[in-house]
Formats: structure tokens, C-alpha cells, sequence
């Protein structure tokens, strides 16, 4: 619509030089991609061999008896919770663990890795830090 | 329906001869007003800064010159643009709509927009004209204030872009019942279809419900164990500096 006013206002002439240059432009023998990623490995025989690990898989739950849908009615209030932080976890999930444990006796200072302690990080799949997962 | 008034909503910008007229700037008749390449004489407007403008829908307002010079009315339409406001049943005048070859038309009165130095803000209590500032309260909330009487005037709730409104939103609707319940509930959308849930909507209820369980595993790790995924392979070391 913009580019309409100014071709008939007369101050641009000839074809649009702004918009991106895709696949859909060009001769049949331009072969352009839109940026998708090698899921594999090119050998130097010129042979493409595909990493099964690149490849996306979507891991779907069953979704029957979901209650939560696309969008949410306008009779919803506005607003958000605050983010849970470290110390509401703890309170919430470790404090009550160990307050029955120190109550029956039991309570080992030792042993924390029963209340979800983790001396390293080496050896986990979804290391907390460094960071290696993307959410 | 709400996919278009996204699109709506981030509209291009306007061309910059565009004549402002009483009608929304995405309407028919903005469109026929304003064919692509139409250049008009300016209208010349007092500047007003954005921040400083002080009169909006629902205030009630005096009108000091004009036909209905003296009497108080309702805001019913801004149009920044033009320092317009359309009072609802003052400046009125008398015209025919919907005319046809065959039938002379239906003759209604239309308020004509009055410009803000034809109007005054009104003190809530004293219901007299007053000037009105903004200036900022102990809390740091920028209010109005009348300068006779010293009375904050409280901005009235202005409505939506999309023109929903959220107490007249009807939740889950069953086909069976009739139009008639919902044609007197609304104000303006009289189908159901514009003001009930649809199916691809969460009811108030399942949205506001609380299932969060806190646990120490993260998000990944409790997908992997409800759906039985073991995975013992583990990326190599790596370093970087």
C-alpha cells in the first residue's frame, strides 16, 4: 500500500529494490535456501550422511482431558504471578522434608542428596550450570 | 476475528496528508475519504503535546460557544488529530442517511465535533467549568487536577481498542439456545459468535485454576519420566574460553 502512494505520487519510479530477494524471486537455475540447518555431515565424496541426532523430534503428551486451549476467554482477569524463586522451591518442596526428618531423628548433614542436594553437576543430562538446556 | 484486529492493531502508519474525519482511520469510509494519492488543503490545528491532552471518553464536559453554548454533556468521541470532541446531544444538526433512488432517506440528527477551545472540563462536584493540569500525586500518579477547587478529576475508564467489552463477554455458548438472550446482554455485537468463547478458548475458570506442582526436577527431566524416556548417552566435554 505504501509503495502504490509513491509510485503514483511519482517520486519512486520502476520496481521495488527494498523487499528481500527469497527463492520465490530469480531464475529457475537460482537455487536460494530460507535457512535451514544441516542435519547432517557432507563427505568429501560429495555424500551427505544425515546425524539422526540433529534431527528434530517433537515429543507430544497426550493431550485428552487438557483443559487449556490456544487462547484464553476476555472474561479473564488480567495479571501474572510472580516468578517462583529458589528460596519458594526450597521452602516449599525441601523445608517440610527436612523438618520431619529433624522431628524423627533421622536428619543426616551428611547426606543431603536425599533432599535433592547435587555436590556437581558432572554426570546430569540437564546440567543447572553451565546452563545446557535452551529453557 | 481476533486474528484481524491483531493486524489492526499494528496498522501501518498514516500517509501524511491523511484528513482526519469522525469515522475510525481503517473504515470504509475512511478509505473512500481518503483514496491512495489524495492531497487536500491542510487543516491547521493547535499543536497539543500527547501527554498534555486532557479531555477523553466518558468525561463530562461544557460546551462554552456554539448552539448549545453553556450546557454539559457527555464525551461520546476524541479525534486527536483535529483537537475534536463529540458531545453526545449538543451541536446537533439534521440530516438524511440511507438514501436511496426510491426512498428519501431516514432524518436523523448528528452531533457536529466542537474543538477544545469550544470546551471545558467540569469539576465532579461542583459541577461547574473549571481548567484543568496534570500534576502528580504523593503516590507519583499523574492525575488531573482542577485548578479552581484543587478536586482530582479521575480519568474515566476508556474502552477497549477492539470495542469488547469484558463485563458483556458471554463464556461457553451452546448453539441450541436462542439470539435473544445475547441480542439484549451486549451493547454492539449483537451475534454470538463476536462476544461468546469459542472452541480454541480457555474458560475463565480452567485459566485462572492453579495446577502447578513444585518438585526439584526441571521441566525436561519430568516430560522424560512421564513419558518413559531414558536417555543415558551424555554429551562430550567441551571448553571454551
Amino acid at each position: 500500500m505504501g509503495l502504490l502512494t509513491q509510485l503514483v505520487r511519482g517520486l519512486v519510479r520502476g520496481a521495488d529494490r527494498v523487499s528481500p530477494f527469497t527463492s520465490k524471486r530469480g531464475s529457475r537455475s537460482h537455487n536460494k535456501g530460507r535457512g535451514a540447518k544441516k542435519l547432517g555431515v557432507l563427505t568429501r565424496n560429495k555424500k551427505f550422511i544425515l546425524v539422526k541426532e540433529m534431527v528434530p523430534e517433537f515429543v507430544v503428551p497426550d493431550l485428552t482431558g487438557f483443559k487449556l486451549r490456544p487462547y484464553v476467554s476476555y472474561r479473564a482477569p488480567e495479571g501474572s504471578e510472580p516468578p517462583v524463586t529458589a528460596k519458594q522451591l526450597f521452602d516449599q518442596v525441601v523445608a517440610p522434608r527436612i523438618e520431619k526428618d529433624v522431628k524423627d531423628g533421622t536428619f543426616d548433614p551428611s547426606n543431603l542428596e536425599k533432599y535433592g542436594f547435587e555436590p556437581t553437576q558432572e554426570g546430569k543430562l540437564f546440567q543447572l550450570f553451565p546452563k545446557n538446556y535452551v529453557r | 476475528m481476533r486474528l484481524s484486529a491483531l493486524l489492526s492493531a499494528a496498522r501501518p502508519r498514516l500517509p501524511p496528508g491523511y484528513r482526519h474525519g469522525m469515522w475510525p482511520p481503517d473504515s470504509m469510509a475512511a478509505r473512500l475519504r481518503n483514496p491512495p494519492g489524495q492531497r487536500r488543503r491542510k487543516v491547521f490545528v493547535e499543536p497539543v503535546a500527547k501527554d498534555d491532552w486532557k479531555v477523553f471518553k466518558g468525561d463530562t464536559v461544557q460546551v462554552l460557544a456554539g448552539k448549545d453554548a453553556g450546557k454539559q454533556g457527555l464525551v461520546t468521541q476524541v479525534v486527536q488529530a483535529r483537537n475534536w470532541v463529540v458531545v453526545e446531544g449538543l451541536n446537533t444538526h439534521c440530516r438524511y442517511v440511507n438514501r436511496t433512488a426510491k426512498y428519501s432517506g431516514t432524518y436523523i440528527t448528528s452531533e457536529a465535533p466542537l474543538l477544545l477551545s469550544q470546551i471545558c472540563l467540569v469539576d465532579p462536584e461542583d459541577r461547574k467549568p473549571t481548567e484543568v493540569e496534570w500534576r502528580y500525586t504523593e503516590e507519583g500518579e499523574r492525575v488531573r487536577v482542577s485548578l479552581r477547587s484543587g478536586r482530582i478529576l479521575p480519568v474515566p475508564p476508556q474502552p477497549r481498542q477492539d470495542g469488547i467489552v469484558p463485563e458483556q463477554w458471554i463464556g461457553e455458548w451452546d448453539g441450541s439456545e436462542g439470539w435473544g438472550d445475547v441480542a439484549g446482554d451486549t451493547g454492539g455485537q449483537h451475534c454470538p459468535l463476536t462476544c461468546t468463547d469459542g472452541p480454541k478458548d480457555t474458560s475463565e475458570e480452567d485459566a485462572l485454576a492453579k495446577t502447578y506442582r513444585p518438585s526439584l526436577k526441571t521441566f525436561e527431566e519430568e516430560i522424560m519420566d512421564a513419558m518413559g524416556i531414558v536417555e543415558t548417552r551424555r554429551p562430550k566435554k567441551s571448553y571454551w574460553y
